[in-house]
C-alpha cells in the first residue's frame, strides 16, 4: 500500500509560503493595521518634512525613520499573531496535518513567511530613508543600516514570541499580555521598589515585589536586546566602529528567542485539538 | 487482502473541562478496512463515527488500543498520508485562497509539483474552471467540496476519508460526487465514508460498520447486512378464507390477501397454495434495506452473530 514516493519538503515549504503570503496580502485586518500605521506615520512626518534648516531636515529624517521602524516592529508582531490565530480559529490546520506535512514544517513556514514579509518592509523603509537622504542632499548615515538591522532583529524575536502567545491563548489576550507584560514596565517597577527600599521603607511585601518584578523583567523577552549600548545610534544615526557587533548580537538574541518560542509553540500545537 | 485500517479495542476517553463528566467517545472500537473497500461508518449522532475518523487521520490520539493505518501508527502530518485525502464535513479550507490556489496548495502539501494544466483539467471536469480565481470565502459549500474532490483527482490518492460528504449539497452536485467517488474506488482507491444518508451508503459501499456508543456492533459486507434474517417474500393471492399463520398480512380485501412471508417458508407457502388450489397473484423477493437492518441491529433484535 505504501507508495515509496519521495516527498519534497521544498515543495511543501514553497506551497506553505505562497499560501501564507496570500494570507498577508488578503487579510483585511492586516491591511487595516498597515493603513493605520501608514496614515499615522504620514501625519507625524508632516511637521518634520516642512522644516527649513539642515539640522531640522536631519531631525525630520531621524524622526520619520524611527517612527516607521517602531511601527514595523509592531506590525511584524501582528503578522506572527495573526498567521497563527487565524489558522487556529478557522480550524483549517486539519486540512494540512492530514497530509504528509508535519506541524514543525508548517510552523516553520509560518515563521519564515512572517520574517520574510517583515524583512521586505524593513528593506523598503531603509531604501526610502536612503532615497530621502539623497533627495535632501544629506550624507547617507551608516546608522540607517544599523537601525534597520536592529529593527529586523527585534521583529524576528517578536514574531516568534507573538506566535507562541497566539498558540496558547486568544489573540486579543495575547496582544494584551504582550503589551502589559513588557520588560520596560517591570524594570521601572523594580527600580521604583528598589528606590523605596533604599529610602528606608522596611516592608517585606515591597522586598518581595522587588524580587518578583526583577524576576519577571529577567524572564520576559526584550524588544531591543542592548538598549544602553545602542540607544544613541537610534537618535544620532552614527555608528562607532566598536558598535556594529551589537547588531549581530541582537540578531543572535532574537534567533535564540525565536527558536525557544518555536519549540514551545510546536509543543502546544502538537497537543492542540485541531478537530 | 491487506488491511488498510486495523483498529483493535481503540478507546478515546476525555473530559470536558477539569471537573466535567468523563466522555467515552470511543469505547473499544475494533474494525478492519481492506484494500479497495468502499467502507461506510454508520451510526446515530454522537455514536463515535467522526471520532473514529479523526483517530484514523491522526488528529486524535487514542487513549488506548491498537490502531494502524497502512501498517503505521497515525500521527499529525505523518508520511503515511502521502496517498491519503480527507474531505471534512465542514469544508475548513484556507478561505483567503482562490479555487485554483487552494487546489495547488493542498497538492503541494503532498510534496509534489503538479502542472497548472493538470489542475485546470480537473477544475474543468468538475465545472470549477470559470470560478478558478474566485476566493473560497465567496464559494458555496458545494464548490468547496468540489475543491476537496479536485485534490483527490489531481493527486491520485489511494485512501480517501469522507466525513458526511454530501450534507447540504444540491442533488446535481451529489450525483457528480457519487460518480467521482465510484471512479476513484474503481481505480483501486480505498474509501472510508461516514454518513447518515443510508440510501447513499447502499448505493456506494460494499462494506459497512455500524457504530453505537463508541463500539462497532456490526461489521460486514453490505449484502450480508441487508440480508440479516430479513429476506422475505411479498405475496398476493386469492383466498377462500384460510391464510397460513406465518403470513404477515398487509392488506386484506376479503377474497384477496397481500402480505409477507419469511424466506425460509417459501416452500411451505407453495405447498399451502397448491393444496388449497389458491391462485397466487404475486410472489417476489423483498430484500431489507440498510435502513431496516440498521434499525433492527440498533434495537438489538438483529442476528449479528459473526458479523463483527
Amino acid at each position: 500500500m505504501e507508495s515509496g514516493r519521495q516527498i519534497s519538503a521544498g515543495e511543501q515549504i514553497k506551497g506553505n509560503l505562497q499560501a501564507h503570503f496570500a494570507y498577508y496580502r488578503r487579510s483585511r485586518l492586516l491591511l487595516a493595521f498597515g493603513l493605520v500605521f501608514l496614515i499615522l506615520g504620514a501625519l507625524f512626518s508632516l511637521p518634520a518634512i516642512f522644516g527649513q534648516s539642515h539640522v531640522k531636515t536631519f531631525a525630520a529624517l531621524q524622526n520619520i525613520f524611527g517612527l516607521f521602524n517602531d511601527f514595523l516592529i509592531v506590525f511584524s508582531a501582528a503578522l506572527g499573531l495573526f498567521i497563527i490565530s487565524s489558522h487556529l480559529r478557522a480550524r483549517n490546520l486539519k486540512m494540512v496535518f492530514t497530509k504528509p506535512c508535519p506541524p514543525q514544517l508548517w510552523l516553520g513556514s509560518a515563521f519564515l513567511s512572517a520574517v520574510a514579509a517583515s524583512l521586505l518592509l524593513n528593506i523598503l523603509i531603509l531604501v526610502c530613508a536612503i532615497a530621502v537622504s539623497l533627495v535632501w542632499h544629506m550624507r547617507v548615515q551608516a546608522g540607517l543600516v544599523f537601525v534597520s538591522l536592529s529593527t529586523f532583529a527585534a521583529s524576528v524575536g517578536l514574531i516568534g514570541y507573538l506566535m507562541f502567545l497566539a498558540m496558547i491563548m486568544h489573540p486579543v489576550l495575547a496582544a494584551v499580555f504582550a503589551l502589559i507584560f513588557n520588560p520596560d514596565i517591570f524594570y521601572g517597577m523594580h527600580v521604583w521598589t528598589q528606590g523605596m527600599i533604599t529610602a528606608g521603607t522596611k516592608s517585606a511585601i515591597l522586598r518581595g515585589l522587588s524580587h518578583l518584578f526583577h524576576f519577571v523583567y529577567m524572564v520576559l523577552p526584550m524588544v531591543h536586546a542592548f538598549p544602553k549600548e545602542t540607544g544613541r545610534i537610534q537618535t544620532a544615526l552614527r555608528v562607532e566602529p566598536g558598535q556594529w557587533h551589537y547588531a549581530f548580537y541582537s540578531l543572535g538574541y532574537a534567533l535564540a528567542l525565536a527558536a525557544l518560542c518555536y519549540c514551545l509553540s510546536l509543543f502546544f500545537l502538537e497537543r492542540k485539538r485541531l478537530i | 487482502m491487506d488491511a488498510v485500517i486495523a483498529a483493535e479495542n481503540v478507546r478515546v476517553h476525555f473530559r470536558r473541562g477539569l471537573l466535567g463528566e468523563p466522555i467515552r467517545a470511543l469505547d473499544g472500537l475494533s474494525l478492519e478496512v481492506r484494500e479497495g473497500d468502499f467502507f461506510a461508518l454508520v451510526g446515530q449522532n454522537g455514536a463515535g463515527k467522526s471520532t473514529a475518523m479523526y483517530c484514523f487521520l491522526g488528529l486524535l490520539k487514542p487513549t488506548s488500543g491498537n490502531l494502524r493505518v497502512m501498517g503505521q501508527v497515525p500521527g499529525l502530518g505523518s508520511k503515511l498520508y502521502d496517498r491519503v485525502a480527507y474531505l471534512p464535513e465542514e469544508p475548513h479550507y484556507d478561505l483567503y485562497l482562490t479555487v485554483e490556489e487552494a487546489v495547488r496548495y493542498y497538492v503541494s502539501l503532498y510534496g509534489m509539483r503538479v502542472s497548472v494544466q493538470k489542475i485546470r483539467e480537473v477544475l474543468e471536469r468538475l465545472g470549477l474552471e470559470p470560478f478558478r480565481d474566485l476566493p473560497l470565502a465567496k464559494c458555496s459549500k458545494g464548490m468547496k467540496q468540489k475543491v476537496g474532490i479536485a485534490q483527490c483527482l489531481v493527486h491520485e490518492t489511494r485512501l480517501v476519508f469522507l466525513d458526511e460528504p454530501t450534507r447540504g449539497l444540491d442533488p446535481i452536485v451529489v450525483m457528480l460526487f457519487r460518480d467521482v467517488l465510484r471512479e476513484i474506488n474503481r481505480r483501486g482507491s480505498t474509501i472510508v465514508m461516514n454518513s447518515h444518508v443510508l440510501s447513499e451508503i447502499e448505493m456506494l459501499s460494499n462494506r459497512v460498520a455500524i457504530i453505537e456508543k463508541g463500539k462497532v456492533i456490526a461489521q460486514d459486507e453490505l449484502r450480508n447486512l441487508t440480508r440479516l434474517d430479513q429476506e422475505r417474500y411479498a405475496v398476493a393471492f386469492e383466498t377462500n378464507g384460510n391464510v397460513p399463520d406465518y403470513l404477515v398480512v398487509e392488506e386484506d380485501q376479503g377474497s384477496r390477501v397481500k402480505g409477507c412471508i419469511p424466506a425460509d417458508r417459501l416452500y411451505d407457502f407453495m405447498d399451502f397454495a397448491r393444496q388449497a388450489c389458491l391462485r397466487v397473484l404475486e410472489c417476489s423477493l423483498k430484500k431489507a434495506t440498510l435502513e431496516e437492518s440498521f434499525v433492527k441491529i440498533l434495537k438489538g433484535d438483529g442476528n449479528t452473530a459473526g458479523l463483527k
